[in-house]
Parts: structure tokens; C-alpha cells; sequence
């Protein structure tokens, strides 16, 4: 409680620090490029809204991750593993192709709100949830969706390029209105879900014990569904489907913070945007620009792994 | 109706989707009471509690305060009604203080941090359930026992004039369930409405001022535990033999469980009577009232153990009043029984004045037939209150021929080796049971 201020304070210097040196960096070497002309304008037209970009998505599915976990009362819920991110795609996609990139983040919305559905009418209603059929669900939920994106950039004529963007995501295309649209949705959701904050501790002992505690839980888990699936939607529709950031980033700052979600949310902006940036940032200057899926997925499978490990293990 | 009803149900059916638990339940609970629901596994005693706090949709009149409860918002419920839950999931390292404070949302401000008073009052809550020591631990690292009772503790933060409690002390040991249940009562005495779900009926019967017995769904009946708790009705709707009680300390009933084994099938092989007193015989007559004799005991004060326990296990005996010399009429019914009786199990008791003319009479039928029961460790003379005559006819009963043992076993192999055919003059091959034992030495070799 006493060094949640000092801690949120450093994560918000460290984003800073991030952001400033992850725009400095590219496959040229660090700082600001001097050969050739316009090294400035690669700096501030391309890599800083890239890197803004990748803060901003990187809080939005951290942010998502936490307010999910809470609603599903697991901390391996995430919008990846779930199949959210792929319902977002699929919408996005089915935007893409049928309506010529029309409403991209409202369909994405959609479709992420649908997988989310999904998953919380199977596994997350009554009782006790248990952590194999909301797993076991997201992934069945998943696999189906990510199948239908694929399917149709197919017949689309797209590149394979594009079903990659979808499954593993990346920000070779980010522009300063993604970036802006991701910050937007950021704040609205974010706050949104910040004010349900004590509503959603409560709501992670369960929804009878939120409801004893006076809490109005179908408005809180209306929030959540809905706050939720827009900063999914927004993800995805700027960087396709980008795994375990959602996972991961909740984990360290309640490890770091304690479980209190007034505190985990905030922080989880900060520690996603970290996170994402850094991750984009390895992907691009390090390794030929490969999907910044990749890289968060060789932090975030092994540390699945670790949780579930951790699980079996735990009294 | 009266406003004075804290929570009142009338004509309540309550039911999940289209299977209905509980069917047409009436009743009310008033302020300052602490009530139990008790009942059989399953009976529906849980549901009707979450009934009682809506998450549990019930069709019905179901009034909090003279108020319809599904009129009430989430919030005014909050601070209506508090409930403890048997157990909860715990999948966030949240602190116990925490987790308490979670009972001052309903009334704090979304925006705004909990008050000083908010601290206090959970701190006071985690005194009265003796959980302060555990404020800053995680809740994931905390016993059962320790995690219920912090439960309790966040529902008494909720400050509620309605606690609904689920088993409150099922997880607790001996000394906390008497705290956590003490603390109920006072809260109780303050004015709350506290009611809660017993598994245990002797706790409830301790504790509670009303007891409300449900089962298959509906009330059974309800009143004080003296009226609800009989050991008919234990029989009727748990299935249970129980002798009821009192608590020796409170006066309050107290039940306690007979384990009649099931009677063998078939013609009992020997009429066995036993003859004991001040408490000797209960267990030996509990010992073989599952084997295959025709039992009955002796002469007993209705005031005596044995009485009881031959009452219990619906053995007959010849029962006189208590603290008087036994009636002629009742020693004459003894010596009828003595006559009747295969075999003669005397279980070494206390001998007065009162009860001497017994033990004479026992003088009188065949040795051969008798099996004196004589505990390791004592004596006949640690039996006689008559100076010297009850050792002396202890004694001659051995003397002449009866057998002694100091254990159950060997009460059973006399009895066995009887039962076997070999008439009763010689005991089993190798039972070790000691003719003539001197009295004075204790049978150690005849333990095994």
C-alpha cells in the first residue's frame, strides 16, 4: 500500500525512458540516423508513431487482461488465449474485405464482443469457474476464428503476409491515427474500468460474494464485457492479434502492486506500454522487423507454462 | 404482518430454473434473535439462506424490513443484509485487510478513498473474530479455519442488521467455533438478526434461541431446540438413533448418537443378562447389543448410565427409582430374569447397601453360568461400600466357579464358547479366561 506510489511513479518515469530510447533505436544502430537525408523525419514520422503506437496497444491489452481476469476470477485469462483477440480479427477481416476497410474497430468491436460471449456464456456463468473449460473454451474459440480470418484473406487474394498480421500482429503499418485511436480508446475503457475498480476486486471472489457485498454485478460484468472487447478491438485493429502482453503484464504488477485492481489498472497502462514497445522495438532493430508477436510469445508461452506449472503445485 | 420482522417468507418456492428445493416456506425472523437452520444433507437448508439474500431466485412474498427483498438495489441490499459463505475461492494474493474492506464499498463513494473510520471499523472486526494478527498476510496463505473466520470478520464490517451465516464453523476447531459462536450471540443480544446454517445440531442447540428444521425441501418444524431437537424426530427426519440430554453446564438439550449396530437376522442363540450399575455396564451392553443374544439387564435406577443406555439400545431391564432400596417386587422380577437367563454377564460395580440384595442374588444360581466382568487395575474391594460384604460375595462368586475376565473379548469368547454347544462348563480352548482369581491382583494376563 505505502510503495504503490513510489512504484506507479517509476513505471511512469521507466515508460518515458522507454519511449524516448525505443524511438532512438532502429536496424541502423542507435540514435538519430545521420547518413542519408531525412533521418529526423524516420525518427518522428515513422518510428515514434510506431513506438507511440505499440505504448498505447500494449496498455490497452494489458489493461483488457486484468479487468478479464478479474471477471473470470483466473489470472491465466487473457484476450489472446481466449479467442477475444481472434473474434476482433475476424470481425476486422470480414470489415477488410466486405466493406473495403469501412468501420475497421467497430466491427473488430463486434467481433471481439461475440468470442468474449462465447466463452463467458460456456464457462465463466455459475459458481466456480473452472480454469480447464475457460481455457479449453478460449482456445476451441480461438482456433475457429483465427481459421475463418485465415479462410478469407485466402479467398481475399491477400498476401500471407496479411494472415500473419492477423495471427501473430505487428506495427509495420502503424500510423500517428492509429497511435491517437489506441490512446483514445485507452482512456475511454480504461477509465471506465478504473471506476469499477473496487467493484471488480470484490467480483474476483465471485459473483455471489460481490453481490452480498452490495455490489451491482450485472452492471459490472456489462462494463467489463464491454470495456474489455474495445481495447481488444482497438489492438487489433492496429497491430492484429498480439498475444500474452494481457497475460503477462497483470501478473508482474500484481506481483509487484498487490491484487488491488484501483492499482493494477493504472499501472498495467504503464507496464503494458513497456512491455509492447520494448518487445516491437527487439522485433524491429534486432530482427528484421519480424511480427512482434513472435517475441511476446517467447515471454508469454514459457510463462503460461510456469503459471499452470505453479498451479498444479500450489497447496 | 408486523414491521418487527426482520426477513418473512410466506408461501416460498425457491428453485433453480425448473427444479424447485425448497416449497412453500413460512417464516420470520425478528430482531435480536439468533436463529439455526438445521437439517439433514441436502434438505435445502444452503438455498434457502441464499434465497434470503436473493441470489437464489424464489417466487413468493420474501420481505427484508417489511420490504419486498427484490425491490431492493444491490447497494441497499449491501447494507441490509451481510453473509458469510462456508468457503470462497481465493485466486488473487489480495491482504486480509483488504479483502475486510471490501465490506465498506457499499458505502464509500466510487471515486473516493475509504475513511479512517472505514480502517477502523475492519480493524475491530478482525479483533472480534481474533484475526488482527493476520491484516497484512495474503489471503492465499491463511488456514481454512483462519480464512472463515476472516470472512465472518468482513461481514461484521458490513455492519448489516441482518447476518446470514453458511456453516460459519465448519472449518473451525474446538475453541473457535465457541468464540465465533459467542460472538454471534452478542451480536445478537445488540439487536442484529443473525441466522446461520448447522450442521452440527448440538452446537446449534448450544447457541442458537430458535431452531428452524428443514427437510426434502420443507419446513419440518421450528421452535426452541428443546421443542425441535427429540430423538423421535432426529429419527423421523435424519434417520439417526440419538439419546437426547442435557448440557450438564447450560441445560440446554444435548443429543448424543447411539451406534446401535444392526440387529443379526435370525433366533438369538442365548438369553444373556447383564448386571451392572452406576454407569459399569453401559458400554458392555453397547458391546453386545450387535451380536446375536437375547439381552437384558438387571435391576437399574432411572437416574443410572446403564439405565439410559439400556433404554437407548431398547434392551429391557427392570428400572427403579432412584436413591431408594430396591422394591421386593423388583428384586423378585430380578430373580425370574436370573432364572430365565442362559448366561449371567456381572459387570463389576459399586455395591451399597441398596444394591447388595443383587449381588446375593447371584449367589444363588449356577457359577457355571456367570462371567464376572472386572476391569485391569481394580479390585473387588474398590467395589464395596459395605465393608466388606460386596468383596466378599464378589469373591465367592468366583470362588464357586464363575469366570472372570478383564476385557470385552473375553466376556464375548465365554459367551461364544457357550453359544458353540459345550454347554457352558468349560470355556473355549485357549480364551483365557482366569478361574478363581485372587482378588487383590490385577488380571494382566488377560489382556490381549
Amino acid at each position: 500500500m505505502t510503495r504503490t506510489v513510489p512504484v506507479v511513479l517509476g513505471l511512469g518515469i521507466a515508460a518515458v525512458i522507454t519511449v524516448v530510447l525505443c524511438t532512438l533505436t532502429g536496424p541502423a544502430g542507435f540514435g538519430i540516423p545521420s547518413t542519408g537525408p531525412g533521418g529526423a523525419d524516420i525518427v518522428g514520422g515513422i518510428r515514434l508513431p510506431r513506438v507511440l503506437a505499440a505504448f498505447f496497444v500494449g496498455g490497452c491489452l494489458a489493461v483488457a487482461g486484468a479487468a478479464m481476469q478479474a471477471l473470470f476470477r483466473n489470472p491465466m485469462a487473457d484476450p489472446y488465449i481466449l479467442g477475444t483477440s481472434s473474434g476482433g480479427a475476424l470481425g476486422a477481416a470480414l470489415a477488410i474485405v466486405f466493406l473495403g476497410g469501412l468501420y475497421v474497430p467497430v466491427f473488430a468491436w463486434l467481433g471481439a464482443f461475440v468470442a468474449m460471449l462465447i466463452v463467458w456464456s460456456i464457462a465463466g456463468q455459475k459458481g466456480v469457474i473452472s480454469v480447464e473449460t475457460l481455457l479449453l473454451t478460449g482456445i476451441a474459440v480461438s482456433f475457429f476464428f483465427s481459421a475463418v480470418v485465415s479462410f478469407l484473406v485466402a479467398i481475399a487474394g491477400q498476401s500471407v503476409h496479411q494472415i500473419i498480421f492477423w495471427m501473430m500482429g505487428g506495427f509495420w503499418n502503424a500510423s500517428p491515427g492509429d497511435a491517437l485511436l489506441a490512446a483514445v480508446i485507452l482512456v475511454l475503457a480504461g477509465s471506465a474500468l478504473f471506476a469499477v475498480g473496487r467493484d471488480l476486486n470484490a467480483l474476483s471472489l465471485g459473483e455471489e460474494t460481490a453481490a452480498h457485498l452490495g455490489i451491482d454485478t450485472a452492471r459490472v460484468r456489462w462494463t467489463v464485457l464491454g470495456s474489455s472487447t474495445l481495447l481488444v478491438a482497438g489492438a487489433v485493429s492496429i497491430a492484429g492479434s498480439v498475444g500474452f502482453v494481457g497475460l503477462v503484464t497483470p501478473h508482474i504488477v500484481r506481483m509487484l502492486l498487490g491484487p488491488d485492481n484501483r492499482v493494477v489498472i493504472p499501472a498495467c497502462v504503464l507496464a503494458g506500454g513497456i512491455l509492447l514497445v520494448v518487445s516491437d522495438t527487439l522485433a524491429r532493430a534486432f530482427f528484421s522487423d519480424i511480427s512482434v508477436g513472435i517475441i511476446t510469445a517467447f515471454i508469454g508461452a514459457p510463462f503460461f507454462v510456469w503459471l499452470i506449472y505453479q498451479r498444479g503445485h500450489a497447496a | 404482518m408486523t414491521v418487527r420482522d426482520r426477513i418473512r417468507a410466506e408461501n416460498l418456492h425457491v428453485g433453480y430454473g425448473e427444479q424447485e428445493i425448497l416449497k412453500a416456506i413460512s417464516c420470520s425472523f425478528v430482531p435480536g434473535t439468533f436463529s439455526g437452520i438445521i437439517g439433514p444433507n441436502g434438505s435445502g437448508k444452503t438455498t434457502l439462506l441464499r434465497a434470503f439474500s436473493r441470489v437464489v431466485p424464489s417466487a413468493g412474498v420474501l420481505t427484508l424490513e417489511g420490504r419486498d427483498v427484490r425491490d431492493y438495489t444491490p447497494s441497499e441490499l449491501g447494507q441490509t443484509l451481510g453473509f458469510v459463505p462456508q468457503d470462497e475461492e481465493r485466486p488473487f494474493s489480495y491482504t486480509v485487510m483488504q479483502v475486510v474492506l471490501m465490506s465498506r464499498y457499499v458505502r464509500a463513494s466510487r471515486f473516493a478513498s475509504l475513511s479512517p473510520g472505514d480502517y477502523a471499523r475492519c480493524r475491530g472486526a478482525l479483533e472480534e473474530t481474533g484475526t488482527a494478527h493476520l491484516a497484512d498476510r495474503s489471503i492465499r496463505t491463511l488456514s481454512g479455519g483462519e480464512w472463515q473466520r476472516v470472512l465472518i470478520a468482513r461481514a461484521l464490517a458490513q455492519d448489516t442488521p441482518v447476518i446470514l451465516l453458511d456453516e460459519p464453523t465448519s472449518h473451525l476447531d474446538l475453541a473457535h467455533q465457541a468464540e465465533v459462536l459467542s460472538l454471534l450471540r452478542r451480536l445478537a443480544g445488540a439487536g442484529r438478526t443473525v441466522i446461520g446454517v448447522f450442521h452440527d445440531l448440538n452446537l446449534a442447540a448450544l447457541y442458537c434461541d430458535r431452531l428452524l428444521m428443514v427437510s426434502g425441501g420443507r419446513i419440518v418444524t421450528h421452535g426452541t431446540p428443546g421443542q425441535v431437537l427429540t430423538a423421535q424426530r432426529i429419527r423421523q427426519v435424519y434417520g439417526a438413533e440419538v439419546v437426547t440430554s442435557c448440557h450438564p453446564a447450560t441445560g440446554r438439550v444435548f443429543l448424543l448418537p447411539v451406534h446401535a449396530a444392526a440387529r443379526p437376522p435370525g433366533a438369538a442363540r442365548l438369553n444373556v443378562t447383564v448386571i451392572s450399575g452406576g454407569g459399569s455396564g453401559a458400554s458392555l451392553l453397547h458391546f453386545l447389543v450387535g451380536k446375536s443374544f437375547a439381552l437384558s439387564a438387571g435391576v437399574l435406577a432411572t437416574t443410572d448410565t446403564d439405565y439410559q443406555a439400556a433404554t437407548a439400545l431398547e434392551i429391557p431391564c427392570i428400572p427403579i427409582p432412584p436413591f431408594s432400596h430396591i422394591p421386593a417386587a423388583a428384586l423378585e422380577e430380578l430373580e425370574g430374569v436370573l432364572a430365565g437367563a442362559d448366561r449371567v454377564v456381572l459387570s463389576a460395580h459399586p455395591v451399597g447397601p441398596g444394591n447388595l440384595p443383587v449381588l446375593l442374588a447371584l449367589a444363588e444360581i449356577d457359577p457355571s453360568r456367570v462371567v464376572v466382568h472386572l476391569p485391569g487395575g481394580r479390585d473387588f474391594g474398590s467395589y464395596d461400600f459395605v465393608r466388606g460384604t460386596a468383596e466378599a460375595a464378589y469373591r465367592g462368586l468366583v470362588d464357586a466357579g464363575a469366570r472372570c475376565t478383564a476385557t470385552y473379548a473375553g466376556v464375548l469368547a465365554f459367551l461364544d464358547a457357550d453359544a458353540a454347544g459345550s454347554g457352558g462348563r468349560e470355556p473355549g480352548a485357549g480364551v483365557p479366561i482366569i478361574p478363581g482369581l485372587p482378588a487383590g491382583l490385577p488380571p494382566n494376563a488377560d489382556r490381549w
